[in-house]
C-alpha cells in the first residue's frame, strides 16, 4: 500500500508540473480570450504548481 | 513596435511578475519548511533516540522527530510528555521545550517529544493569513519558534483522499483529518505517512512501557472541550482527582472522559492499544477562535482579542474571558496549565500506582505566571554545545 501511495504521491507532483506547462502554454498560445486580464490569470495561476513541483509549498 | 510584439511583451511582463511574487513568497515557504526550532537540554538528560528507531521506514522523512529521555537511574515509571501534535497549539512544544530545559529527575523516566506531528511543524495553516513564528524575550535575547499547522504538510503526503476510513475502526470522518496526527491513532505501517507517524508513537509507548502518556493540545475558548484533561478510562481516577485538586490550588481544570466511539484520539487510542495510562490536555488558546480580529503573533502571545472580548462579556465561552482576566490568555499561563497540569497527573499516578512511582520536578504554572516564558529558557551560545540541540 505505501508502494502505491508512494506512485499517486509523486505522480501528482508530475500533473502538478504538466498543468503549468500548460497555463504557461496558455498564457503565450491561447487563441482565445486575449485580454491582459487573462493574460495575468493565467500567470498568476502558474505560481502555486511551480511552488509545489519545486517542492516548497 | 508591432501589436503581435507588444502583446508578448505584456505576457512576459506578466510572467516576470509572477515568478518574482512566487519567488517572494517561495522564500517564506522554503524558509519555514527548513527552519529548526534550538533547545538546551537540562543536564538530566540522557539520551535522544528518533521515532525512525521504532519504525526505520520513516528515516529521512519529515516524519522523523526526537524523543528526549532523561532517565533518573532509579527504578521507577515513566511517563511520556507531547507537545506539537497539533503545531498550531504552539503552547504545547514551548511547554515541552521549557519541560526539556529545566527538568529534574529522581526516580523514574521521562520521555519528551516536543514535534510529535514534526511535518506539521514545516508550513503555516492553509489558507489563513497566520504568522509563521513567534518569539519569547529573555534575558539574554529573543528566541524564536515556528507557529505551524494542524495537520500534515501536504508535500509529505498528498492528495487527500475523498474520505478518510479510521484504522482498524472503520469510522468515517472528516477526509482533511487523513493529515491530522490525532485522528490517525492507532496507526499502521502500511498506511499513510500520518498513520505511520501514529503507529511509531504507539511503538514508542508499547516498546518502553510507558505507564503514562500524556498528549498536549490548546483549544478555542468558544469550544466545550477547553481548559480540560480528556483521560482514557483507565486513567479518569487520577486526572480526576488531578482537575479537582488544580481547580482548588490553582486554576481552574474541567476533566472529560474519552469517548469509546470516537476513534482516533490519543486518549482513546493509546490507551485502547497500549497499557499506558493516556490523558490530554487542552489549554484556552483564543488565537485559533473563529470570530477574532486580525490573527497576529500580538494575538498569539497574549491571547488579546476585541471581538472575542464581546463574546466572553456575554459569558459564551467556555473558560472566563472578562475584565477579570483582562480579555486574555498569555502563552505564560497556558504554557504554566501544561507543565503544571502533567505534574498533578503524574502526582496521582505515584498515589494509586506506587509501584509506577515518577519523581520529576519542572517549572510550574505559578512560575510561569509570576516570571514567564524567557525566564526558563537558556542561551544556546552560553550552554555547553552538547546540551544544545536543534531540530
Amino acid at each position: 500500500m505505501t508502494t502505491i501511495e508512494a506512485i499517486i504521491h509523486y505522480a501528482y507532483f508530475v500533473m502538478a508540473g504538466i498543468i503549468g506547462l500548460l497555463l504557461l502554454k496558455g498564457l503565450f498560445k491561447r487563441e482565445k480570450r486575449q485580454g491582459l486580464v487573462y493574460d495575468i490569470v493565467y500567470a498568476y495561476c502558474i505560481i502555486p504548481f511551480l511552488l509545489r513541483v519545486l517542492y516548497i509549498k | 513596435m508591432t501589436v503581435a510584439k507588444k502583446q508578448i511583451l505584456l505576457k512576459v511582463i506578466c510572467l516576470v511578475l509572477a515568478l518574482v511574487l512566487a519567488a517572494i513568497a517561495g522564500v517564506s515557504f522554503y524558509d519555514q519548511r527548513h527552519y529548526k526550532e534550538t533547545v538546551v537540554v537540562s543536564d538530566a538528560l540522557t539520551e535522544v533516540r528518533w521515532l525512525s528507531d521504532y519504525v526505520p521506514m520513516l528515516k529521512g522523512t519529515y516524519g522523523d522527530t526526537p524523543i528526549f529521555i532523561f532517565d533518573s537511574g532509579v527504578e521507577g515509571g515513566s511517563v511520556l510528555y507531547c507537545g506539537g501534535t497539533h503545531p498550531y497549539e504552539p503552547a504545547t512544544s514551548l511547554s515541552a521545550f521549557i519541560l526539556m530545559e529545566n527538568i529534574q529527575v529522581e526516580k523514574g523516566k521521562v520521555f519528551v517529544i516536543p514535534q510529535c506531528s514534526y511535518s506539521a511543524t514545516t508550513l503555516g495553516v492553509q489558507g489563513n493569513a497566520y504568522p509563521s513564528y513567534y518569539t519569547i524575550e529573555t534575558e539574554w535575547g529573543e528566541q524564536k519558534y515556528k507557529i505551524g499547522e494542524r495537520n500534515t504538510n501536504p508535500l509529505d503526503q498528498w492528495p487527500d483522499n475523498f474520505t478518510y476510513i479510521n484504522y482498524p475502526s472503520g469510522q468515517s470522518q472528516a477526509y482533511n483529518d487523513l493529515r491530522n496526527l490525532n485522528r490517525c491513532y492507532p496507526g499502521r505501517l502500511d498506511g499513510t505517512f500520518t498513520e505511520r507517524v501514529a503507529y511509531a508513537i504507539m511503538e514508542v509507548i508499547r516498546t518502553e512501557n510507558i505507564d503514562m502518556s500524556i498528549d498536549c493540545h490548546e483549544a478555542s475558548i468558544m469550544y466545550p472541550v477547553v481548559g480540560t484533561y480528556v483521560a482514557h478510562d483507565d486513567a479518569m481516577d487520577i486526572a480526576m482527582m488531578a482537575a479537582m485538586d488544580l481547580s482548588a490550588t490553582s486554576f481552574d481544570m474541567k476533566i472529560e472522559q474519552s469517548p469509546k466511539s470516537l476513534k482516533g484520539f490519543t486518549h482513546r487510542e493509546w490507551g485502547d492499544y497500549s497499557d499506558t495510562l493516556a490523558i490530554l490536555m487542552e489549554t484556552p488558546e483564543p488565537f485559533i477562535d473563529r470570530i477574532v480580529g486580525p490573527m497576529t503573533v500580538d494575538l498569539m502571545m497574549t491571547g488579546k482579542d476585541l471581538f472575542l472580548s464581546f463574546a466572553g462579556d456575554k459569558g459564551l465561552t467556555y473558560v472566563p474571558y472578562t475584565a477579570e482576566n483582562d480579555h486574555s490568555w498569555p502563552m505564560n499561563v497556558r504554557v504554566g496549565r501544561h507543565l503544571s497540569g502533567a505534574a498533578k497527573a503524574v502526582y496521582y499516578m505515584n498515589m494509586f500506582f506506587p509501584e509506577k512511582e515518577v519523581i520529576a520536578t519542572w517549572p510550574s504554572y505559578e512560575e510561569l505566571v509570576e516570571k514567564d516564558c524567557g525566564a526558563f529558557l537558556h542561551d544556546p551560545s552560553a550552554a555547553n554545545p552538547d546540551q544544545v540541540y536543534k531540530f
